[in-house]
């Protein structure tokens, strides 16, 4: 290691005997304290994964994701763990799963052992008693192997521990350089700049090319942003919860979104449809505020259409010289359901999917899925330049920069167990706003009215408060505000 | 006597217990399921409880479920008559012409009842896309301005569009046949009588075609009730309200809210609503 060849460099010398040895042991000393980040950089850490006994005999784990490809992790898994075999079954992404999952919670049988979820709808499942605290199998101990706000997302409350960090979706500016370049523009650092060229652009083009897109149907889009605003949208304080979707961070994000849209400087097109692609592909669109799996999502919807014309730059900041701030859109977990009859088993496998180097690694250069292990983001095996996504961003070390993104990602924002109603409630809010029949300032506080009215499927609230209190009994009438 | 009964049961048996295992248990056990309410004691997750009618009782103060009801109406006076009209013409038109041109024109009408209704409805959403839909690029090049067809205040409308366009030649084609049992003998007594083709179509076609109408009626009102696969599908393209058709109300209720028991009571309601509004008509198809 180091530290022996230092002290052979340094051949004793008679007249220096007595203050030698104290020196050498210093400069040991001191090299020993960087020898844990020297080896975070130079090797990739996992958990001892033997800590994590399985249950005995043979078990066959069934694992549901979305992810296309995982079940090519399967082997690799089943080679580790002969004694484990794992049937990975794709039922569909987000909702499509979810809906399966609460109906197979519900009947009390036929979901699998590990689930994939994503972080904002995990609280769902926790409320409905679905899956398993994991830290009573000693999951909290792996904490360390992972980015800490995607821990904070799957251990709220830093004792319980529903899920193992699977993926992440730091934010950043995707932006076609040859629109750019074309028309002029520089790359933003501030949003008073991006408004700016936004401006440009739209003139410049006679609002046939339009910046970016303000995505109007993914709330977790703009919580993102209002996320990198240093926005929390839910607490909990023990048995109440407190909705903010109208604080003053969630608003200054909105109008400034509003003012744009109302100038029409940016396109509002539902993202994930035909003709946003459409859009995108044909370069009526010059960026796009991505999230570190959307280049690699973007790379395989275009075909690779404009493949190679694209960079990352990092994310807007709010004013210049502000400690740099980004927020996250999407990312997920893998859960261990109740139902499932080997806990333990499923432990290890949703650990050791997310922390062992090959799955890791291979989710981001294979499928642009962004790595949540902190040996994972600081690999420089991410960094393929002829594979995508970097690929699709001309050779770029795209994985750097969402790494970099994922560092300034705010720790604790956690999320509330009615979070799918206010998922969909906020594509009705902006499309009010986008038809220019409510402000900014009241689409989001029509987004929380509208967000308290549900609650009462899981709780009781006080009318007109933004506190959610989830004991007692619900009254027949007040608790169901009708208008 | 005896013995026929039992065979009668033997060959009702597969009938009775799918009937019963996917349709009758399921109603049973949403009826059952809406009758609890959701309650927390303490920390921890929420519990069931016996509830009474308290879903009930919510259900008929829930404004959103109220106005998915109320698109339920107007989809129906707006969508059916125009669908049955349509359906009369083309059986009319069909029934007059003859050789290689009516069988084209058959079955290029009925083929929308045979693609599956989620592929047809993604059909539909990429015509309607604001910027993509062939619609708008025509009324562009005519300097008309376009029609965002995913807007909240047209989207229904869009929809009644789909339905039409499914089920049209399916209605059509049992109005056809229909039509083609009726006694040829009719015809030439009315001609000889000096009766013009209006007069044929008035006073012996419509008539007689009432029965299968009446019929397709009320096929018609039940499918409206339960409109659910188009608005699913168009969903993502843009926002569509909760409660855009008291069906994806229901759905939502249930899978995304996991609000299982309000959602059987929404559901019960639903089904009883249908079951006043068609009984009757099914009474008087029923006694003929």
């Amino acid at each position: 290691m180091n530290n022996s060849i230092v002290w052979r460099s340094f051949p004793p010398s008679p007249a220096r005997r007595s203050a030698l040895p104290f020196l050498l042991w210093a400069l040991a000393g001191y090299v020993c304290l960087f020898l844990p980040a020297l080896k975070a950089q130079s090797t990739y850490q996992e958990p001892d994964y033997s800590k994590f006994q399985p249950e005995s005999g043979p078990i066959t784990l069934e694992v549901w994701t979305w992810v296309v490809g995982l079940d090519k992790a399967a082997p690799l898994f089943e080679k580790a763990f002969p004694n484990i075999k794992v049937h990975v079954n794709n039922v569909g992404a987000g909702p499509t799963e979810y809906q399966k999952l609460q109906t197979a919670i519900k009947a009390g049988s036929g979901g699998p052992d590990v689930a994939q979820i994503e972080y904002d709808f995990l609280p769902s499942f926790v409320v409905t008693d679905g899956i398993v605290d994991i830290s009573k199998y000693g999951a909290g101990d792996v904490k360390s192997f992972f980015v800490p706000w995607t821990w904070g997302q799957c251990s709220p409350d830093g004792k319980a521990v529903y899920g193992i960090p699977q993926d992440s979706g730091p934010m950043a500016l995707l932006y076609n350089k040859k629109i750019f370049d074309q028309y002029g523009l520089t790359v933003p650092t501030t949003w008073d700049e991006f408004a700016q060229q936004a401006e440009k652009l739209a003139k410049a083009s006679n609002g046939k090319v339009m910046l970016v897109d303000y995505v109007p149907t993914q709330a977790p889009w703009f919580i993102g942003l209002a996320w990198a605003n240093g926005a929390t949208l839910f607490k909990q304080n023990g048995d109440s919860w407190t909705q903010s979707l109208n604080s003053p961070e969630c608003q200054k994000v909105l109008e400034f979104w509003a003012d744009l849209i109302k100038k029409k400087y940016v396109a509002t097109i539902p993202d994930f449809t035909p003709e946003f692609y459409t859009a995108v592909g044909s370069s009526q669109i010059a960026a796009s505020i991505e999230a570190a799996w959307g280049p690699g999502v973007l790379a395989q919807s275009l075909n690779d259409k404009t493949s190679g014309e694209w960079q990352v730059a990092p994310l807007p900041q709010w004013s210049k010289g502000q400690t740099f701030r980004s927020g996250n859109w999407g990312g997920s977990c893998d859960v261990v359901l109740k139902q499932s009859k080997y806990p333990k088993a499923a432990t290890l496998f949703s650990i050791w999917l997310n922390a062992a180097k090959g799955p890791v690694i291979n989710n981001w250069t294979s499928y642009g899925i962004f790595p949540a292990s902190l040996s994972g983001l600081a690999s420089s095996d991410l960094n393929q330049a002829d594979k995508n996504p970097s690929k699709f961003c001309g050779g770029q070390n795209v994985a750097q920069v969402y790494a970099d993104a994922s560092k300034a990602v705010n720790e604790e924002f956690p999320w509330s167990p009615w979070f799918a109603f206010v998922n969909d409630d906020y594509n009705k809010q902006i499309a009010a706003l986008i038809a220019g029949t409510m402000t900014a300032k009241q689409a989001l506080d029509a987004w929380q009215a509208d967000s308290l009215k549900t609650p009462p499927a899981m709780a009781t609230t006080s009318k007109g408060s933004s506190e959610v209190h989830l004991h007692g009994a619900p009254r027949p009438r007040g608790a169901f505000p009708s208008s | 006597m005896r013995r026929y009964r039992k065979t009668a049961y033997l060959f009702l048996t597969p009938f009775l217990a799918v009937f019963i295992a996917f349709y009758l248990a399921p109603v049973g056990y949403a009826l059952y399921l809406s009758l609890f309410v959701r309650k927390r004691i303490g920390v921890g997750p929420p519990k069931e409880v016996f509830g009474g009618l308290a879903n009930y009782m919510r259900a008929v103060q829930d404004t959103d479920f109220l106005i998915g009801l109320k698109n339920m109406f107007v989809f129906g006076v707006v969508q059916v008559p125009i669908m049955l009209g349509l359906a009369i013409l083309l059986a009319l038109l069909l029934h007059q012409s003859r050789g290689f041109f009516m069988k084209i024109c058959r079955t290029a009408y009925f083929m929308p009842y045979g693609i599956p209704t989620a592929i047809g409805a993604m059909v539909w959403g990429y015509l309607y896309a604001p910027n993509l839909s062939p619609f708008n690029q025509i009324l562009r090049a005519l300097h008309q301005g376009t029609i965002d067809f995913l807007s909240p205040a047209v989207v229904l409308f869009s929809i009644a569009n789909i339905v039409t366009w499914t089920w049209t030649g399916y209605n059509m084609i049992t109005l056809f046949a229909a039509l083609q049992n009726i006694p040829q003998d009719l015809y030439e007594a009315a001609r000889v009588d000096g009766a013009k083709t209006w007069d044929i179509v008035r006073r012996i076609q419509i008539p007689l075609l009432l029965p299968a109408l009446r019929l397709l009626f009320i096929f018609s009102v039940i499918g409206t009730s339960q409109l659910f696969t188009e608005a699913f599908v168009l969903r993502p393209l843009g926002y569509l309200a909760d409660n855009i058709t008291p069906n994806l109300y229901v759905y939502l209720t249930a899978a995304r809210d996991a609000n299982y028991s309000y959602a059987g009571a929404l559901a019960i309601l639903l089904a009883l609503l249908i079951f006043v509004i068609s009984g009757p008509f099914l009474r008087r198809i029923a006694s003929r």
